[in-house]
């Protein structure tokens, strides 16, 4: 099938007011011995076909049947109803980037009020209007940081910064001539202050990029870090879930210099790693180099109050090699997503989502660190996440939950060799007493 | 209509959330003061039925390819069909964690899998991979590869891309990411790469060419077989910026004029919707030379299932935070296989088709700097008007008035007063014809009475907005 709305009549009639006979003169440029010959049998699908091929493609699928634990990056949260309800509307769905502002007023609102959303929830000062994943949100703003220190060349990055986060901020440096410095964890996967210390004591650091709550769930005691950075003026880079906002320390209070992280955990699904939506925040004096695009205020010609795409003269399509980033399409509809999920949680919804999220972690975590053969690595504080060590070989581990219905966290041996047999388990507001009972007994059962 | 924010709207106790009950132990659990958020979360209260309204009012003063004629050049606004959505919300593949074992994810694994053989297909490529999160993600990525490329070879002086004056901002902007010198040369005056400019640029130091073909004056290059032998004799590639594949599926094939490597961006030549600016999708695909550097996690076949490949010698490394947005090139998929090889002739054809008719139309009311047939698009030079202070701009913005979007005004650089337009294949003759009135419209207007057009748009939420305000003096969100 196709989507065409010209029959052949129409066709005829168009060929014949731009003087030729067939379509086939209009690819004339085009070299004969690039030209492929032209299907002549009709091997495609019926909507209700496709429709059929695609169920038994998901069908193919069995994890929505387990009762999953696992995190790392990605959530599994409730999403509101009312989200895809407002992210499916035409109006939204099919517009593009809204450069023509006075016939794209909605989205640029959107945009404003979702740059607004997530500087309430960081407590920056202002943000873009949202990058492709928490990864590029990371890399971004280390560029970001090198652009704004330029007479320094070390940036110092948290071992403990998400490892998927960490490949594509290795990849987006690889070019640039700057020298990374691994800032290691303790044992109870806190950042190593002591070697922070020795590397930030040589004065050429343009920054500290780390996570908080980190890979492993633990919530970092950022403050004393963060003012030993401003004294030896390197900025401060923290990824966040902003959902750990609604409880702990917001960004600005640290006193950081660029927040980002991945928003995903307020409404949108998993969905295998996409589409999400990285957010980069920042203090106002950074504000033209910012990556990506920006929705300002400004008013019409009769004074009326509306908004428009702004700062461009950061941007790609105007400055070129120039430009501070060469993203272009960002993830819109996603940050509308996250929005909507954010407002409806509204100012106390969300610092109880985040309590629920914190409550319910906790209450998996203090009940296995009591069972015979683990142990748990982050005692401290933690937020959605946690590493339990068992005793016994992983495989037999997940084995045993695998049986039981449950996909019990994320093995740590491809990421840290030396936190073998250890699992990052995820616990969200989705998961009930009962689920989480039940995962207790089974890691009893494991451990016996 | 008002315009009040959100956070405008918020009323003291309202709320729209709810949670589920907790239970007494966890009440036990209070996180460490040392750690807590002193300052209130400064997010508007607001009750669901007000959340709603405020968005479907947004709505109102918002426009997409379903409630008007979007001839948005470079951009393929063409229909979004909502069957891709239906699939996209199955629940087999929302609930699908990115880490999840293989064994239970073998339905995503071979979607992607076949995804990229199609497109393969399609391009004349061996290999590819679905990670980029847009085309400039993609661009990004497929340079990454010809820097490992040279490097693998020993080849360490080639540190410049050749990019034409044509060529989207993204192009200059990624090379100069990847740590590449633009090198930066004029077209000619049939808008097409300048072969003896070319051939004066190509030097040892040439690490690649960047190219848009067909190219966004929508004019495919006949001398593409040359200037693909001479990169290539002086030890270069070439990269394929797909954003105008359109007009060439099951037509030609990059791959076969000698592009090395090349983006798709899906989110338009396959139709995964736009969504006011993104989530795209930019796979990257490439030739035999280039596959050993494709990103990772790399997905393949092996004995009958579906696996994972985290880590691969010699690839490039990561590209995504996971498996990239693979709820957006989901929806490519099945758009591909609807249409079949069949249907995917079929939309290139009409494409081509109704660019041209739209063009031999408005040659009559503008300059046409390039006589030739164009592919899926072309551009118009609306400066007939200048002398009575009336610019592309204002008429562009008139078009809004009349229910339509505009066209991609001030791009390519290289046309004055430049007007791009795209119509696509869903468009009808119809809405084409409408179209050509519209146009045929506002020219009178100038001579009648020029004001409306340069004080255009009249009947939008907003007037024509102060964009020079916005820089000036940024407000980039709520300030309580």
């Amino acid at each position: 099938m196709d989507f065409i709305s010209n029959s052949d009549t129409q066709i005829n009639e168009m060929l014949k007011s731009i003087g030729i006979k067939s379509i086939e003169e209009l690819f004339s440029d085009i070299p004969e011995s690039l030209k492929i010959p032209k299907p002549t049998i009709d091997d495609g699908l019926s909507e209700s076909e496709g429709l059929d091929l695609m169920q038994k493609l998901a069908q193919k699928n069995s994890f929505a049947s387990y009762d999953s634990y696992l995190g790392g990056g990605a959530y599994e949260h409730y999403v509101p109803a009312i989200v895809a309800s407002i992210c499916s509307k035409s109006e939204f769905l099919t517009s593009y980037t809204p450069y023509q502002a006075e016939a794209s007023q909605g989205m640029l609102q959107i945009i404003f009020e979702y740059q607004s959303a997530i500087c309430a929830l960081t407590g920056m000062d202002v943000c873009n209007a949202s990058l492709y994943d928490g990864a590029s949100a990371c890399a971004e703003a280390c560029l970001m940081a090198m652009r704004l220190k330029k007479e320094k060349n070390v940036l110092l990055i948290s071992e403990s910064l998400n490892p998927h986060y960490r490949g594509l901020v290795n990849q987006y440096l690889k070019s640039h001539s700057v020298i990374i410095i691994d800032i290691p964890f303790n044992s109870s996967l806190e950042i190593d202050s002591e070697t922070l210390d020795a590397h930030l004591a040589s004065g050429n650091v343009i920054g500290f990029l780390t996570q908080s709550p980190n890979f492993f769930g633990t919530v970092e005691k950022l403050k004393p870090i963060s003012e030993k950075l401003k004294q030896k003026n390197a900025l401060f880079l923290l990824a966040s879930n902003p959902l750990s906002y609604g409880i702990f320390a917001s960004a600005q209070e640290l006193d950081v210099d660029i927040a980002i992280g991945d928003s995903q955990p307020f409404g949108l699904p998993l969905a295998f790693g996409g589409p999400y939506v990285g957010y980069l925040a920042c203090k106002s004096e950074f504000v033209r180099q910012m990556p990506g695009r920006i929705v300002g205020e400004t008013v019409d010609s009769n004074g009326k109050r509306g908004f428009v795409l702004t700062l461009q003269a950061r941007e790609q399509h105007i400055r070129r090699e120039k430009a501070t980033s060469n993203i272009c399409t960002n993830q819109a509809l996603a940050a509308l997503a996250t929005l909507v999920a954010i407002m409806w949680y509204g100012k106390q919804g969300v610092k109880e989502l985040s309590l629920t999220n914190y409550q319910r972690a906790c209450y998996l975590k203090e009940n296995l660190k009591s069972i015979p053969g683990t142990t748990l690595f982050n005692p401290e504080t933690t937020f959605n996440e946690f590493v339990v060590k068992f005793d016994k070989p992983l495989e037999e581990i997940q084995c045993i939950f695998r049986k039981n219905g449950i996909e019990p966290g994320i093995s740590l041996n491809r990421y840290y060799p030396a936190l073998k047999n250890s699992l990052l388990i995820a616990v969200t507001e989705t998961k009930t007493k009962q689920q989480l009972d039940k995962y207790i007994e089974v890691a009893k059962e494991c451990c016996k | 209509m008002t315009s009040q924010t959100l956070f405008e709207k918020s009323e003291k106790g309202q709320r729209a959330y709810s949670l589920p009950k907790s239970w007494e132990e966890l009440k036990t659990y209070i996180p460490d003061a040392f750690l807590k958020r002193d300052g209130d979360i400064p997010l508007p209260e607001i009750s669901e039925l007000n959340l709603t309204r405020h968005f479907s009012g947004l709505a109102h003063k918002n426009v997409g390819i379903d409630n008007v004629f979007y001839p948005l050049g470079s951009c393929t606004m063409k229909l979004n069909p909502r069957i891709n959505e239906v699939c996209a919300s199955l629940e087999g593949f929302v609930k699908t964690h990115p880490l999840a074992p293989e064994e239970t994810v073998q339905g995503n694994l071979q979607l992607i899998v076949e995804l990229i053989e199609i497109l393969c297909d399609l391009t004349g490529m061996t290999a590819g991979s679905l990670l980029p999160n847009a085309g400039s993600q993609g661009e990004f990525t497929g340079l990454q590869m010809i820097a490992a490329y040279h490097q693998k070879n020993g080849d360490l002086l080639r540190d410049e891309i050749l990019i034409p004056d044509t060529a989207h901002g993204t192009n200059p902007a990624t090379a100069a990411m990847s740590g590449f010198k633009t090198v930066n040369f004029k077209s000619n005056k049939n808008g097409d790469v300048d072969i003896e400019e070319l051939k004066r640029l190509i030097s040892p130091k040439t690490a690649g060419l960047m190219l848009t073909n067909p190219n966004t004056v929508g004019i495919f290059s006949p001398q593409i077989l040359e200037i693909s032998s001479l990169l290539h004799s002086a030890g270069a590639l070439l990269y394929y910026d797909g954003a105008n594949l359109n007009p060439l599926l099951n037509v030609a094939r990059p791959g076969d004029m000698g592009f090395d490597v090349m983006h798709i961006n899906l989110h338009k030549t396959f139709s995964t919707p736009h969504g006011g600016g993104g989530p795209g999708s930019g796979p990257v695909l490439c030739n035999d030379k280039l596959k050993d550097f494709l990103p990772t996690p790399y997905v393949l076949k092996r004995s009958g299932r579906y696996t994972i490949e985290w880590k691969k010698t010699s690839s490039i490394g990561s590209i995504a935070t996971f498996h990239g947005n693979f709820a957006i090139y989901l929806r490519a998929y099945i758009y591909a296989k609807l249409h079949g090889n069949y249907g995917l002739r079929k939309i290139a054809e009409v494409a081509v088709l109704n660019a041209n008719y739209l063009k031999s139309a408005l040659g009559k009311y503008f300059t046409i700097p390039f006589s030739q047939h164009c592919m899926h698009e072309f551009v118009l030079q609306a400066d007939n008007y200048i002398d009575r202070d009336i610019k592309a701009l204002d008429i562009a913005k008139r078009m809004l008035d009349y229910g339509v979007y505009a066209p991609t005004v001030y791009f390519p650089l290289i046309i004055k007063e430049c007007m791009l337009i795209e119509p696509t294949e869903t468009e009808s003759k119809s809405t084409l014809d409408r179209f050509i009135d519209i146009i045929k419209q506002i020219c009178e207007e100038i001579q009648t009475n020029p004001t409306i057009v340069k004080t255009a748009p009249h009947t939008k939420s907003v007037t024509r907005l102060d964009e020079v305000r916005a820089v000036k003096n940024p407000i980039l969100k709520h300030v309580t």
